[in-house]
């Protein structure tokens, strides 16, 4: 009859899949939907309550008779007490039982335990009150904490069945009473047996408390209606906003491929055009470079020293063109796609490769410390020895005898890298602009972009580390020092752009 | 010195293909030119060259391209390739093929040589 029970309208779609895998006493709370799931709990706690009930029924019976005095039958109260245990028992394994049903039979067979209950007290608490004084007992409201509570979990039809069925049962047991079908009770000691006599008075009590009935179930119908609508219209407003979050997440995801297919097609024409500017001249050079070399014959001394002013021009201009494409490519984050888990003394030792010639050529001692094993870093390997051959070559550029000293220190968190040199230092006005781009030294002579220390900072940068100068070396009180930082493997995350 | 080594240039720079082939040709090598990747992987297999000096940055067929199909025939993939590229072209990529080597552009004619040498050497040339 109560087959249509209100609950949470949320359904769990994964949840019944489990099912079909599932055997009878296996089944966990875990494998039912949350609208079996309430009603299930709902059933255990009328059985609860009902032992509540039940304790109330008897203390009530004890305290009427044995402090108030008053005279009612004492047995057939004892007999329904009786049953009602027996009868809570019976509800007691069946709602345990519920719990090994699977998923979907569940909900039928815990609706239909509902039902029964429901009806069952109904009757139960009609029998108790005839034999305990009909409707002169003021326990008689006790039907509308039933009606309340149907009030609260039915749907408004299946709530006015109840109430209906409530009012029914009290009109036919007062009429049945009333009639002498049935004989009353008279609660001695308490009412006035001439009170029942007066159908004026007993009229009026069944009509208020049928009035209290329908009005319950209107009153708590109504609020509970309005906090469903208004729990609705508040689910709606929150798929609302969640529709419009996703748009905006959809469109923000549109943006940054936008965003990345514009950096990929800016990528290919910086290539492009670092292989057309470079082209000619690699070209040019080339031919420079096999005219010098004698292949198409004796050159002159003057010939040879034109020759080899116009190579190192375009060695300059080479040097300078791949810089300055660099620094886009670095601001778009190409560092980072390079990157991977690299042993830091390789580095180093391959950024050395060459150098110690140049060093040697000059006149100058290049010295290596290493740390014994190797930090470990996360890094892009060309780019760091980009770096170390920026920073190495201007020590050895800038220092006319002497020495320059590498030393790789493996600190907690970072890989830390000291270019130390005799050389002439660097004065302190030209310090804060050391790493500007276009930046030369204003006591420097030889050649070079200026972008070198620009790029080795963004590089540096790239990978979340540090770089800086200082001069003259706080050690030696020598030349200068420069000092480079790379975090190790899952120190710090990039900073880069 | 049984034969003379065979060297294959892929370049599309005539200027430059110009000026490797002179400086190889004076070593006495046998020196074959190819313009692209294509006309390069044809030669390549007709050929069979001791060493290939390749572009990497080549219409029609790229070194990329070039090396992937260079590295299915099983007796290429095992000649030597100098690959020519400026710095800021082969900066973060793999190097594509199994005996090879990267040559900085611009490169002076003595260091081509001695590169081409030292390979022949290792080849037991």
């Amino acid at each position: 009859m109560f087959d249509n029970v209100r609950v949470p309208e949320i359904k769990d779609e994964a949840a019944p899949v489990h099912a079909k895998s599932v055997t009878a006493g296996e089944v966990s709370a875990s494998q039912y939907t949350p609208e079996e799931r309430a009603l299930i709990l709902r059933v255990g706690v009328y059985v609860r309550m009902r032992w509540l009930v039940i304790l109330g029924i008897v203390a009530a019976a004890l305290i009427a008779s044995l402090v108030f005095d008053i005279s009612f039958s004492i047995l057939p109260v004892s007999i329904i007490c009786g049953a009602m245990v027996l009868y809570n028992l019976i509800m007691f394994r069946w709602t345990n039982s519920l719990k090994a049903e699977p998923t979907g039979i569940v909900l039928k067979k815990a609706e239909r335990a509902a039902n029964v209950q429901v009806l069952t007290d109904l009757v139960i608490f009609t029998i108790l009150l005839h034999y305990t004084g009909g409707i002169e007992n003021p326990f008689i409201f006790f039907y509308l904490a039933h009606t309340i509570a149907a009030g609260i979990v039915l749907p408004q039809t299946r709530a006015y069945q109840l109430a209906t069925i409530a009012v029914s049962m009290i009109t036919l047991l007062v009429f049945l009473e009333y009639a002498g079908v049935v004989s009353h009770v008279n609660l001695e000691g308490f009412v006035r047996p001439d009170r029942y006599e007066n159908l004026g008075r007993v009229l009026a009590v069944l009509v208020a408390l049928a009035t209290l009935i329908y009005g319950s179930t209107y009153v708590t119908t109504a609020v509970l209606g309005e906090l469903r609508r208004r729990q609705r219209d508040m689910v709606a407003l929150k798929d609302k906003l969640l529709e419009k979050r996703a748009k905006e997440l959809e469109q923000i995801s549109a943006e940054v491929v936008k965003l990345e297919d514009e950096r990929r097609s800016f990528a290919r024409f910086l290539g492009v055009v670092a292989h057309d500017l470079q082209s000619p001249l690699v070209a040019t050079q080339s031919v420079m470079s096999y005219i010098l070399e004698g292949y198409t014959g004796e050159i002159t001394y003057g010939q040879k020293d034109l020759l080899e002013r116009a190579v190192r021009r375009i060695d300059g201009l080479l040097t300078l063109i791949t810089d300055l494409l660099d620094i886009p490519r670095i601001e778009t984050g190409q560092v980072s796609r390079e990157m991977r888990e690299i042993s830091f003394n390789e580095v180093i030792k391959k950024s050395l490769e060459g150098l110690d010639n140049v060093a040697q050529q000059k006149g100058v001692t290049l010295k290596l410390e290493l740390p014994q094993s190797s930090p470990l870093v996360y890094g892009a390997s060309r780019r760091l020895q980009q770096v170390m051959t920026n920073l190495v070559s201007n020590a050895i550029n800038y220092t006319n005898e002497g020495t320059v000293s590498v030393k790789v220190i493996d600190n907690e968190n970072d890989a830390r890298v000291e270019i130390s040199d005799t050389g002439i230092g660097i004065k302190p006005e030209d310090m804060p602009r050391m790493f500007n781009d276009f930046f030369r030294g204003s006591n420097v002579t030889s050649k070079g972009t200026g972008l070198g220390l620009s790029i080795s900072k963004r590089i540096v940068e790239a990978h979340g580390g540090e770089i800086w100068a200082e001069s003259p070396d706080p050690e030696t009180h020598k030349g200068s020092r420069f000092t480079f930082t790379i975090p190790k493997k899952g120190a710090v995350a990039s900073k880069e752009k | 010195m049984n034969r003379k080594p065979k060297i294959l240039i892929v370049d599309d720079d005539v200027d430059l293909v110009q000026v490797m082939k002179g400086t190889l040709e004076s070593k006495l090598f046998e020196v074959i030119v190819a313009h692209n990747g294509k006309e390069g992987l044809q030669k390549a297999k007709g050929e069979k060259p001791d060493i290939v000096i390749l572009d990497i940055m080549m219409p029609v067929m790229d070194g990329w391209a070039f090396a992937e199909q260079y590295n299915k025939d099983p007796l290429l993939a095992k000649t030597p390739v100098l690959a020519l590229t400026s710095f800021s072209e082969s900066l973060g990529q793999p190097f594509p093929f199994q005996v090879s080597e990267y040559l900085q552009k611009p490169l002076k004619p003595k260091d081509l040589i001695a590169k081409v040498e030292e390979h022949l050497k290792k080849l037991g040339m």
